[in-house]
């Protein structure tokens, strides 16, 4: 029983993240059919900016930056990494729009590596400790540990999940996503400005990405200019489960596959944690590509 | 549509495996100056060469004993030289990435370096020293241990560490003679990680304990918390990581937020101030290391711990003192070749006898390892490491 529910715990904390962040790669796709590789890499950059406006804020580290300057922190990293997003929509993926699918999804492969080795040369390469430590009081429920922080962890995640999804149904804003990712060009002649939106788009997923990374860094208390590469295939596992396109969709893949990676570990072994992870891609792939709350595309020429 | 969407998806997944390809080996670039290359014995320098981590995820330790080797050639230097003739070091960053170590190793080799020292990881150390023996160039290794590289029979190969099988039954026999017979073992699947965990499982079984759990995780994870929760429902009495520091101090920290039961101790790759720092202090308090004790340990290294401290303004690492040893031990066998000749400096190492350095007296058996190991069991009190009672 303890373990059944440290488990599910467990899960729930690793796949809050994956969920952050397969929404910004279901957003995009959704509205522009990219893939955006560079996804899992604004993870990576939310947390370095995270790590260095608390450095900043706690001097050399040893003052406490208090709940308060930790939530600032929390909400500037997101708005500086969404603003990052906007800037490599517009530099990286705008030129490239009306290109074949291929050449923008080299492009992102391309921004990914030159936001690795950037955040490389800018914080080194060494794994960086995060100036701040969270606390590890919990309840102890049925023998299992919750910490106050896991549960704060998935209460935020949720809450920025609600607040994308009322975003999404009740402002004009969303409502012309919803209509780009139908048909664009009619957009355009409907007067809605598309890149407008586009922008916004990623400026939301770029946000989402960095708030995970804000909070793993916090969390786990490292930091590292790799840190983004694994997960972001792990969120795009997540999104394909989910149903690429769909953002109940991606939450629920994420905390899905957070989960199947827990219990995986669990049953089989450590070392399968990946092999898991991966093993519902391709088995999502070859049985229901579309995902599991992913919609019939139908062809439209 | 649906056709095209599931092309769209096979195509990035192959994408997404070849970038994965590619970012391991996208890991930092060559930092050794691109200096002009000399030639043994020519001129009025011999160039020796260094191969280790200089960028990468085990720079802090590659630095280290960067720092060692340019302290001792320094030294040297200062005091004439060898053979009247100055040290020049060629650096070369294997980034502990097998791949990168082969095409550092041939660059020192293009070289004609009359000797390498260093060799950090174990993985990486192994193809680059079958480099090493092809040219005919002798490599002092001093830190990789692992029991692989003497038994690939390499005459040009000689270890100044400790070896693996020692290692694992120093750290064995203190948690024994700690009453802990029911052991758990993780290792990160590196090649050295892996032998150390073997080597620990052969020691506990010998010993009469039982190896509980043998695991392996993937160093670049970040969440430990289900291999924590299986373990802490096995009840072990001690744990035993062994791979390196950036995914033994989260172990470390999440193991004790867990609050697994028992003792945890880590090998000499996760033995590094880093680990507490990873860890937090307090989650470090009383970890136990298997490590050859570094120079601060070491009686008669004081003039070296207080000059590396000047130097770098920092303490000297896990490897420093070794390194520092194997820069002057190349020296010395340099001196008693008479020449920088490849060939005649490793007959001369071949028959080093009983010289002294920092805290171990080097004598090479058949394999042309050490006669006698130096392995300890240190302990993190009040967040510093102490050598464990």
């Amino acid at each position: 029983m303890e373990v059944v529910l440290q488990t599910l715990v467990d899960g729930l904390v690793v796949g809050a993240f994956y969920s952050l962040i397969a929404l910004g790669y279901t957003m995009v796709f959704g509205i522009i059919k990219l893939l955006n590789f560079a996804h899992g890499d604004l993870y990576m950059l939310g947390a370095f900016i995270g790590f260095s406006l608390l450095s900043w804020l706690t001097g050399d580290g040893t003052g406490a930056a208090g709940l308060m300057g930790i939530g600032v922190v929390f909400l500037l990293a997101m708005f500086l990494v969404g603003v990052i997003g906007m800037g490599m929509e517009r530099l990286a993926y705008r030129p490239l729009l009306l290109a074949p699918r291929l050449s923008i999804l080299i492009t992102a492969i391309g921004v990914s590596l030159f936001l690795e080795n950037g955040a490389m040369i800018v914080w080194s390469p060494n794994f960086l400790v995060y100036p701040l430590q969270l606390p590890q009081d919990g309840w102890e429920i049925f023998g299992a540990h919750i910490s106050y922080t896991q549960a704060a962890l998935i209460a935020i995640s949720a809450l920025l999940m609600y607040g994308l999804q009322l975003f999404i149904q009740r402002t004009i804003y969303g409502k012309a996503m919803r209509a780009i990712a139908l048909d664009q060009t009619a957009c355009h002649l409907m007067g809605i400005d598309v890149h407008r939106v586009i922008g916004l788009t990623f400026f939301i997923g770029a946000s989402l990405a960095a708030g995970a990374g804000v909070m793993s860094g916090a969390y786990y208390g490292t930091v590292n200019f790799m840190m983004g590469f694994i997960i972001g295939l792990k969120a795009f596992t997540a999104a394909v489960l989910g149903g690429i396109g769909s953002i109940p969709g991606a939450m629920l893949g994420g905390f899905l596959l957070g989960m199947m990676e827990t219990a995986g570990t669990f049953l089989i072994g450590g070392s399968w944690k990946d092999v898991v992870a991966f093993s519902v891609l391709i088995l999502i792939l070859v049985l229901k590509p579309t995902g599991i709350m992913g919609e019939k595309v139908t062809e439209r020429m | 549509m649906k056709m095209l969407l599931r092309k769209a998806l096979y195509g990035c997944l192959l994408f997404a495996l070849l970038l994965g390809g590619c970012a391991n080996s996208a890991q930092p670039t060559d930092s050794a100056g691109g200096g002009e290359s000399g030639t043994a014995g020519g001129g009025d320098e011999i160039v020796i060469g260094f191969l280790g981590p200089v960028t990468g995820n085990n720079a802090t330790d590659g630095k280290d004993m960067l720092n060692a080797v340019e302290l001792a050639v320094g030294k040297i230097n200062e005091s004439g030289g060898v053979l009247g003739k100055q040290l020049k070091v060629e650096v070369a960053d294997d980034g502990c990435d097998p791949q990168m170590a082969t095409s550092a190793a041939n660059k020192l080799a293009s070289q004609n370096v009359s000797a390498v020292v260093g060799g950090y990881c174990s993985g990486s150390t192994l193809p680059a020293s079958g480099v090493f023996q092809n040219a005919g160039i002798p490599m002092v290794v001093t830190a990789a241990n692992s029991s692989k590289l003497p038994a690939q029979g390499y005459d040009t190969l000689f270890l100044i560490n400790g070896l693996v099988p020692d290692q694992a039954k120093t750290a064995v026999t203190y948690l024994i003679e700690k009453n802990a017979k029911k052991i758990a073992l993780i290792h990160d699947n590196s090649a050295y990680s892996k032998d150390l965990a073997d080597s620990a499982k052969a020691a506990v079984e010998q010993a009469g304990g039982s190896v509980i759990a043998f695991e392996a995780i993937n160093p670049e994870e970040k969440d430990f918390s289900a291999l924590l929760t299986k373990l802490k429902s096995l009840e072990p009495d001690a744990v035993y990581f062994t791979g390196y520091y950036a995914a033994g101090g989260l172990l470390v920290k999440q193991f004790r937020q867990k609050e697994v039961p028992g003792m945890f101790i880590v090998g000499d790759g996760s033995f590094s101030e880093d680990l507490i720092e990873i860890a937090g202090p307090e989650n470090a308090e009383g970890v136990l290391i298997s490590a050859t004790p570094t120079a601060e340990f070491i009686e008669g290294a004081e003039a070296f711990v207080d000059e590396y401290k000047k130097t770098y303004g920092l303490a000297p690492g896990p490897f420093s003192a070794l390194t520092y040893n194997g820069v002057n031990l190349l020296a010395d066998a340099i001196q008693r070749a008479g020449s920088a000749d490849q060939e005649a400096i490793r007959q001369a190492l071949k028959e080093t006898k009983g010289y002294q350095a920092l805290g171990q007296t080097i004598t090479f058996n058949e394999q042309n390892t050490l006669d006698t190991s130096n392995f300890a069991v240190l302990k993190v009190e009040l967040g510093t490491f102490k050598l464990a009672k």
